[in-house]
C-alpha cells in the first residue's frame, strides 16, 4: 500500500546526517577555496559521533530498506557539501564486488577503487575510449597506455578500476577493465581538476604509460556489466544535485518571504506575486524530482541492484534530477539579485556546484537516449 | 515506510477501469467535444462504474484509489473523468463533512441506477477570481442564510440536482448545498469554453436564495472549504496525468511511422528527448498526486502538496500537448486528430478550482 511516510529509523537517520551536515557547511568555503587540499579521512568535529552509514548498518531491518535510507543520509550530506566522513566505497570496488572472482575481491575489495572512464576525446560516448591494453604472454601482464581525465575520489582513493580497449578481436576492440593501484609503475598523477563548483569533491586525472600488471588485475567485465553499477548511483548523484539545488531554495525563500512569511498555498496561480509563483514552481520542481528519484530507490529495492533492472529509472532520475538542479539554482541566483552573487554568502557557490549534475554520471542527453530508445524500442543504432 | 506499491485489490481496480476507459469513454470523447454534450448512454456507462456511489459508501473512499481511477479516466478523456469527478467531489464533501442529517438525506441520491449531477460550485466568472476569496456572500440571520452571487465554470449544472455553493460567510469560506430548484437560482446556458466542452460548464446565479442553517454544510460544526480545494486539485492532478499520458502514447506511434528527410521523426533526437521528458513528467505528475492523495487518506493536511502537485500538473500537461502538437505538425491541428482537443484541454484543466475530488 503506498505511503510516504519515513519510518523512525529512516528519521533517526536522516536526523544524524543533518547534525553532521550542519558541521559541514562551516568548511563549504574554506574547501571552495582550497580545492588542492582532500578533505580528512574523518574530521575531527565528528569524533565520538555515530556513522550514520554505520547506524544504517545495524538498523537496516527498521528502514524503508537499504538503499531508500542510503539515499536519504546521502541527500543530507550534500546539504553539507564538505563530507565530514570519507566514503567507504566507490564504484571501482562496488565494481569488483559484484564481478571479481573470489581471488580478486579478497585482493581489491576492501580498497577504495574510482572508476576511470573519462578521457579527453571520450566523455558522454564510451566508445571514443582509446587508452588501450595489449597482453605480453611472456610474463603473464596486461600492458596499460591511456589518460584518463575527472576521476572521482581519485586523490583519497587507493587506486581505479580503469576501462580501456583490448586488442583486436574479430575487428573490434573490447573494453577491458583492470585493477590499477596507486604506486603502480607508469601510473603518474596530474593532480586536482580546476573546476567550476564542487571544488570540494575530489577530482583528479592521471596517465598511464605503458603500466604493466600482472593479470590477475583483469576484471572479468565487459562494457555492459560495468555500467550497471551506475543504475544504482545515477539516483544517488541525482539527489545530491538536487539537495544543492534545495539549500539555495531554502535560502532564496528565507531571504525574499522572509522568514515568518510563509509561501501561501491555498491562493492560485494567478494571483501570487511572481516571486512567490516561482518559489512555489521551483519548490514544485523540487518536490517531482524527488519522489521520481525515490521511486527509481523503491524499485530497486524491490528489484535488486546490481542486475540493471532500473536502467530506465536511473535514467529517468537523473535527467529530471540534472535538469532541476539547472533550473532552480539558475532561477533563484536571478531572484535574489545582485546581493546572491556576494561570497557573503553560499548561493553563489550552491549556484557553481549544481551546474555538474546535469553533465557528470550520465549527462542529461545520454539519460534521455537511454529513455527515449527504451519507449520507442529503438536500439543504439536507430537512436543515437 | 516508503513504498510505491500498490495493492492487489488497486491493481485490478485501476486495470479494470482502464480497459473500460479506453473502449468505452475513449472512442466517445471527441464526438463528445464536438456536440458541446456528453451522451446519456455515456453517462449511464460512466455511473455503471460505481466510482461516484462508492464514495458515499462508509469506508468507500481511498483518496489513493480515486487518482488511480481519475488518471485512467482521464488517459480516455478528461471531459469524462470530469463528468465522473465533478459528482464525486460533492459525494465527497458530504459524506466527509456533512452532518448525520445531511449524509442520509443526501447520499441516497446518489443510489440510482441513472447518472446523477451534483457539483461543488467554486469558482466565479471574474478575472480576479481567487480561491482564498470569494464574492458570492452568505449572510446570516437568526436560522436561515441568504447566498447572493454567481457561482462559474459548473460542471454538468444543468443536470444537477444539488450545488454546494462555497461563499463567503462571516468574514471565512463556508459551504452551503442548495437544491437546484430553490427560489431565487437560475442555471444559466453554457457559453461554450475553449476546452472539456461537453462539460457544459455554465454560471449558475444565486439571487437572494434563502438556505436554511441546516443546509450549511456540516451545519453547527461548520466546514473545512480548504479541504474540499485540496481534494479537486488532486483530482485535477491526476486527471492531467492520464491526459499527459494519452498525449504521449498517441505521438510515439506516429512520430515512428512520419519519414521526415529520409528517417523516421523519432529518429531525431529534438524528437526522441521531447518524448523522453514527456515520459518522465507524466510519471513525475503521478507520484505527486499520489503522495499528495496519500496524505489524504492518513488524515494529515495536504494543502502545500496538492497545491504542489496542481502547479507541476498544470505546468507539464500543457508542455506536453504542446509538444505533442508539435510533433504532429498540421495534422496536431487538424480536428480529425484528437491532438487540438488535448492541447485545449490541457489549458482548461490546469486552470479550474473544485471541480474534482479524490
Amino acid at each position: 500500500m503506498v505511503d510516504f511516510s519515513l519510518t523512525d529509523a529512516d528519521k533517526r537517520l536522516v536526523a544524524l546526517a543533518r547534525e553532521e551536515a550542519a558541521i559541514g557547511l562551516t568548511y563549504s568555503r574554506y574547501y571552495d577555496k582550497h580545492e588542492d587540499e582532500i578533505e580528512p579521512k574523518v574530521f575531527p568535529d565528528v569524533a565520538g559521533r555515530p556513522d550514520p552509514l554505520e547506524v544504517l548498518d545495524e538498523i537496516e531491518g527498521e528502514t524503508s530498506g537499504r538503499v531508500i535510507a542510503e539515499l536519504l543520509v546521502l541527500m543530507e550530506t550534500a546539504r553539507g557539501d564538505v563530507r565530514m566522513r570519507r566514503i567507504k566505497h566507490h564504484l571501482g570496488d562496488k565494481i569488483v564486488n559484484y564481478a571479481g572472482t573470489e581471488k580478486q575481491r579478497e585482493l581489491f575489495g576492501h580498497k577504495l577503487l574510482s572508476i576511470a572512464m573519462t578521457e579527453p576525446g571520450a566523455g558522454s560516448d564510451p566508445s571514443m575510449i582509446r587508452g588501450s591494453a595489449r597482453y605480453d604472454a611472456a610474463t603473464d601482464e596486461w600492458i596499460l597506455n591511456a589518460e584518463k581525465i575527472y576521476c572521482s575520489a581519485f586523490g583519497a582513493s587507493d587506486g581505479a578500476v580503469v576501462l580501456v580497449r583490448g586488442p583486436e578481436e574479430k575487428g573490434v576492440r573490447p573494453f577491458m577493465a583492470f585493477v590499477v593501484e596507486k604506486g603502480a609503475q607508469g601510473l603518474t598523477e596530474l593532480g586536482q581538476v580546476r573546476k567550476m563548483g564542487i571544488r570540494s569533491w575530489d577530482t583528479a586525472d592521471f596517465v598511464l604509460q605503458d603500466c604493466r600488471l600482472p593479470s590477475i588485475n583483469k576484471l572479468d567485465v565487459d562494457f555492459k556489466k560495468t555500467m550497471i553499477v551506475f543504475n544504482g548511483t545515477r539516483p544517488g548523484v541525482a539527489a545530491m544535485g538536487l539537495s544543492i539545488a534545495g539549500s539555495l531554495l531554502d535560502f532564496a525563500r528565507s531571504k525574499l518571504m522572509g522568514d515568518d512569511q510563509a509561501l501561501n498555498y491555498v491562493r492560485v496561480a494567478k494571483t501570487r506575486s511572481a516571486v512567490e509563483d516561482r518559489l512555489i514552481r521551483l519548490e514544485a520542481l523540487y518536490e517531482a524530482t524527488l519522489l521520481t528519484i525515490l521511486r527509481c530507490k523503491w524499485l530497486e529495492h524491490r528489484d535488486g541492484t546490481t542486475n540493471g533492472a532500473t536502467k530506465v529509472e536511473a535514467a529517468m532520475a537523473k535527467a529530471l534530477g540534472g535538469e532541476a538542479a539547472r533550473k532552480i539554482t539558475q532561477e533563484c541566483v536571478e531572484m535574489l539579485g545582485p546581493e546572491g552573487l556576494s561570497e557573503e554568502y553560499l548561493a553563489e557557490k550552491w549556484f557553481r556546484d549544481a551546474r555538474i549534475f546535469d553533465i557528470f554520471e550520465g549527462a542529461g542527453d545520454v539519460n534521455r537516449l537511454i529513455v527515449a530508445r527504451w519507449l520507442l524500442n529503438y536500439s543504439q543504432k536507430e537512436l543515437n | 515506510m516508503i513504498t510505491f506499491e500498490l495493492s492487489e485489490e488497486q491493481q485490478i481496480a485501476q486495470s479494470t477501469i482502464r480497459e473500460f476507459a479506453q473502449n468505452v469513454l475513449r472512442p466517445a470523447a471527441q464526438r463528445a467535444d464536438a456536440d458541446g454534450k456528453i451522451e446519456q448512454k455515456e453517462l449511464d456507462a460512466i455511473w455503471s462504474t460505481e466510482i461516484v456511489q462508492a464514495q458515499a459508501a462508509e469506508d468507500g473512499r481511498s483518496p489513493i484509489l480515486n487518482v488511480l481511477l481519475l488518471e485512467e479516466l482521464g488517459a480516455a478523456d478528461a471531459t469524462l473523468a470530469l463528468a465522473v469527478a465533478a459528482p464525486m467531489a460533492f459525494v465527497q464533501a458530504i459524506a466527509d463533512q456533512g452532518s448525520a442529517k445531511q449524509r442520509q438525506a443526501l447520499l441516497a441520491l446518489f443510489t440510482t441506477p441513472k447518472y446523477q449531477a451534483a457539483a461543488v460550485a467554486v469558482m466565479e466568472p471574474s478575472f480576479r477570481f481567487d480561491a482564498g476569496h470569494f464574492d458570492t456572500k452568505a449572510d446570516r440571520k437568526g436560522d436561515a442564510y441568504t447566498l447572493s452571487g454567481v457561482k462559474g465554470f459548473v460542471p454538468m449544472a444543468s443536470h444537477c440536482s444539488h450545488f454546494l455553493v462555497i461563499a463567503e460567510s462571516d468574514g471565512a469560506a463556508d459551504a452551503f448545498i442548495v437544491a437546484r430548484e430553490s427560489p431565487g437560482v437560475t442555471v444559466r446556458k453554457p457559453k461554450g469554453t475553449l476546452g472539456l466542452c461537453a462539460l457544459e460548464l455554465a454560471e449558475v446565479s444565486f439571487e437572494s436564495v434563502a438556505v436554511p442553517s441546516a443546509m450549511r454544510l456540516g451545519e453547527h460544526n461548520g466546514c473545512d472549504v480548504q479541504k474540499i480545494i485540496d481534494s479537486a486539485r488532486v483530482g485535477l492532478s491526476a486527471i492531467a496525468t492520464g491526459l499527459g499520458r494519452s498525449v504521449l502514447d498517441y505521438v510515439i506511434p506516429y512520430t515512428k511511422e512520419r519519414v521526415v528527410h529520409g528517417s523516421a521523426l523519432a529518429r531525431k533526437q529534438a524528437i526522441a528527448f521531447r518524448i523522453a521528458d514527456m515520459h518522465i513528467e507524466v510519471e513525475a505528475m503521478r507520484w505527486m498526486s499520489w503522495r499528495a492523495a496519500w496524505e489524504m487518506e492518513t488524515a494529515q493536511n495536504a494543502t502545500r502538496s496538492a497545491q504542489l502537485a496542481y502547479t507541476y500538473a498544470a505546468e507539464q500537461v500543457m508542455s506536453i500537448a504542446d509538444e505533442g502538437m508539435q510533433a504532429f505538425g498540421g495534422h496536431g491541428f487538424v480536428r480529425a486528430h484528437p491532438i487540438e482537443m488535448w492541447y485545449r484541454n490541457a489549458r482548461s484543466i490546469s486552470v479550474l478550482e473544485g471541480i474534482a475530488g479524490v
